[in-house]
């Protein structure tokens, strides 16, 4: 899962990015509209948190922009400014959620967590796949009920196919999802990773689909 | 009236003024017309001394007798205050006179014979031996044949024409009463057109203090429109200043936002017990800067006043951005409201008391709110805009309902809130001189129902 923070005040932007990264997300900073508006443009994230009072592009312009062209990311706009003419305007312009400041880290996190599964299409906060289930709530996996551990790129590997769960995922798309915008894109080390997490979950949900990448599902599992 | 007053001092002065000139009028037209009866008695004195001097002659005595007796019966009558009289012109010596003089001689006073007119006839006034006012005429004369000259003194009784004086006095007096009036009134007209202005400028002021009127006219009088000009200014800068202080208090509780955010997030982070103290501190100041933020906004609003917002619209967008704001929880916001209802005031205010009542509506709710607008009219028959926001939750009981207005107070601390809400919205609509009132719902839960002042 991949998110994009624009937000410009140094210390909450390194906060906000902290807390999303211990919280098992790839996480992209941007420090004003514009290189937010282009980063948000040209990466494929699964989750925006967007300030509204941004230097060289304001909030909502930036938002205004990404609708215009298309682009249906979620969007979680984080302001100070609390007056229900701007939550109008933000909503207008796009927004899926709007928190303003100040605001308590769990908070951001909860709400991050139920965009990504809103928009994958999934009610609850645990994701289950036969015998796997991965609560998004707090980052725990179990296989029969019981826990298993991972490490947070395959931890960050399970939950974006599980959120797209029995839909086939390519190799590049995971690779975009996975790593933030300056990691070396080699999709080889995917397929080193997609083996690891097979044999740590021990049944048989992850198949291959050749040439065209990876799928979660439930048939076929040996059990 | 004040003695410190514009009013008086022209009234006062004028009044003063006008009260010189028709006492100093009084006396003069007094004097003029004394003087004209004096003329026209020493006339009628002058044609009685011409008939004694035409019957006077010398008697054998030597002393001078008169041949005839004249016709006039009031020189007989005794002490009527008409006399004539002879004497030596030198001693003063009575010789011969009228019989109304009886024993009594008349000795005019020596001043009085020094001013003579042409003919030699001096003219004055004395009193006779009875207090009678007489007027006086004397000539002195040689008789015919003779060397000697003689004092020919005439009187004739002046206080026969006391009632012709006073009745002109009294018209005098009732003519000049009655112009003094005239004048005093026409004054009071004069003043009070002359200050007008000056109390129009009083009531337009009066009318920008309490938010009804914008900046003093420009037609005042030349002498008083650079005050006016230069209070318009003052007022001007006046609402700049409170403008450019809200917008400061705005901003920097804005920018008080971010810091507290980073703040908090650092602090939430440790077990230290300085971080729980930070914690509890950072909470009052949020509270502080909500605190401030709205009264801020609240001294803004005082000189919005002849804004108009359509209902409709606003309700629609709030309805719109709660469903998205909700969008987890599958409620329904139905909104009814008529098209062209107005409210005479500002958008914002409306949003912002609208949009708490109605999120307040949905934190509560099970399934559904239902918001109303309407026009309603009061006992006293005035048009008032109702605004109704009714959920299907939990209500809050009747005992419970009037603290739920007051500031600070909140009932359920489960659920996210500042306490500030409903006392905010109550004060907005207070100061609109409407109502915000608590009730049980239709449906079940709490009916929130808001009166506001609305544009006919």
């Amino acid at each position: 899962m991949r998110i994009l923070v624009v937000e410009d005040d140094k210390d909450l932007n390194r906060q906000l990015v902290q807390a999303l990264q211990d919280g098992g997300y790839v996480v992209d900073k941007a420090h004003d509209g514009e290189e937010g508006h282009f980063l948000g443009d040209t990466e494929p994230y699964d989750a925006i948190i967007l300030d509204l009072g941004l230097p060289v592009l304001d909030g909502v312009s930036v938002l205004e922009k990404w609708r215009r062209a298309g682009k249906k990311t979620p969007v979680l706009i984080l302001t100070a400014r609390d007056r229900w003419s701007d939550k109008v305007a933000g909503f207008d312009a796009g927004a899926d959620d709007y928190v303003t400041k100040p605001f308590h880290m769990e908070e951001i996190l909860a709400r991050v967590r139920a965009l990504v599964r809103r928009a994958a299409g999934h009610a609850s906060s645990e994701l289950t796949c036969g015998p796997v289930a991965l609560d998004t709530a707090n980052t725990k996996v179990t296989v029969n009920g019981k826990a298993i551990k991972l490490t947070s790129l395959e931890f960050r590997l399970l939950a974006y196919l599980m959120h797209h769960n029995g839909k086939v995922v390519s190799r590049t798309e995971l690779v975009e999802h996975l790593y933030d915008q300056d990691f070396d894109r080699d999709s080889n080390t995917v397929e080193v990773f997609v083996g690891r997490l097979r044999k740590k979950l021990g049944v048989d949900v992850l198949q291959t689909i050749r040439g065209m990448g990876y799928s979660m599902s439930e048939t076929g599992h040996a059990g | 009236m004040r003695a410190n007053s514009l009013w008086f001092r022209l009234i006062a002065s004028s009044a003063g003024m006008a009260i010189i000139l028709l006492a100093t009028a009084a006396f003069l037209l007094n004097a003029i017309f004394q003087q004209a009866l004096e003329r026209n008695f020493d006339q009628r004195l002058r044609a009685s001394l011409d008939g004694i001097l035409a019957a006077i002659e010398l008697g054998p005595d030597g002393k001078p007798q008169l041949q005839t007796p004249l016709a006039d019966t009031r020189f007989s009558l005794p002490l009527s205050g008409w006399y004539w009289q002879i004497s030596a012109a030198d001693s003063y010596n009575k010789l011969a006179a009228s019989p109304s003089l009886l024993e009594e001689q008349l000795t005019p006073p020596e001043t009085a014979l020094s001013i003579r007119d042409k003919d030699g006839v001096a003219a004055f006034a004395m009193p006779d031996i009875q207090g009678t006012h007489l007027r006086v005429i004397e000539q002195n004369v040689k008789l015919f044949g003779g060397q000697k000259e003689y004092a020919f003194l005439v009187a004739g009784n002046f206080d026969e024409l006391k009632a012709e004086i006073s009745s002109f006095n009294n018209t005098l007096m009732a003519v000049l009463a009655a112009l003094g009036l005239a004048l005093l009134a026409a004054l009071l007209f004069q003043v009070r057109f002359a200050l007008k202005p000056l109390v129009d400028m009083q009531h337009q002021l009066n009318d920008i203090r309490s938010g009804k009127g914008e900046l003093l006219a420009d037609n005042f009088p030349r002498e008083i429109q650079p005050v006016a000009d230069e209070l318009n200014l003052l007022v001007e800068s006046n609402f700049e200043i409170i403008e450019r202080a809200r917008m400061q208090v705005g901003n920097l509780a804005h920018a008080l936002k971010t810091p507290i955010s980073v703040l908090t997030n650092e602090a939430s982070g440790s077990k230290n017990p300085l971080a729980g103290k930070v914690q509890e501190q950072l909470g009052v100041m949020r509270d502080q800067i909500n605190l401030y933020l709205d009264r801020a906004r609240r001294a803004a609003r005082a000189q919005a006043i002849g804004a108009s917002t359509e209902v409709e619209p606003v309700l629609q967008s709030l309805a719109r951005t709660l469903q998205r704001i909700n969008s987890q929880r599958n409620l329904s916001i139905k909104v009814e409201a008529p098209p062209n209802l107005r409210f005479r005031g500002e958008r914002q205010d409306l949003e912002e008391m609208v949009g708490n009542l109605m999120d307040n509506g949905c934190k509560w709710a099970k399934s559904s709110i239902l918001v109303k607008a309407m026009p309603t009219t009061s006992d006293e028959g005035r048009t008032w805009l109702l605004i109704t926001v009714e959920d299907d939750g939990p209500g809050i009981p009747p005992e419970k309902r009037a603290s739920a207005l007051k500031r600070g107070e909140r009932l359920d601390e489960s659920k996210p809130g500042s306490g500030l809400g409903m006392s905010i919205i109550a004060e907005t609509a207070s100061m609109y001189s409407g109502l915000l009132s608590l009730d049980q719902s239709g449906q079940g839960g709490l009916k929130a129902n808001l009166k506001l002042p609305m544009v006919a």
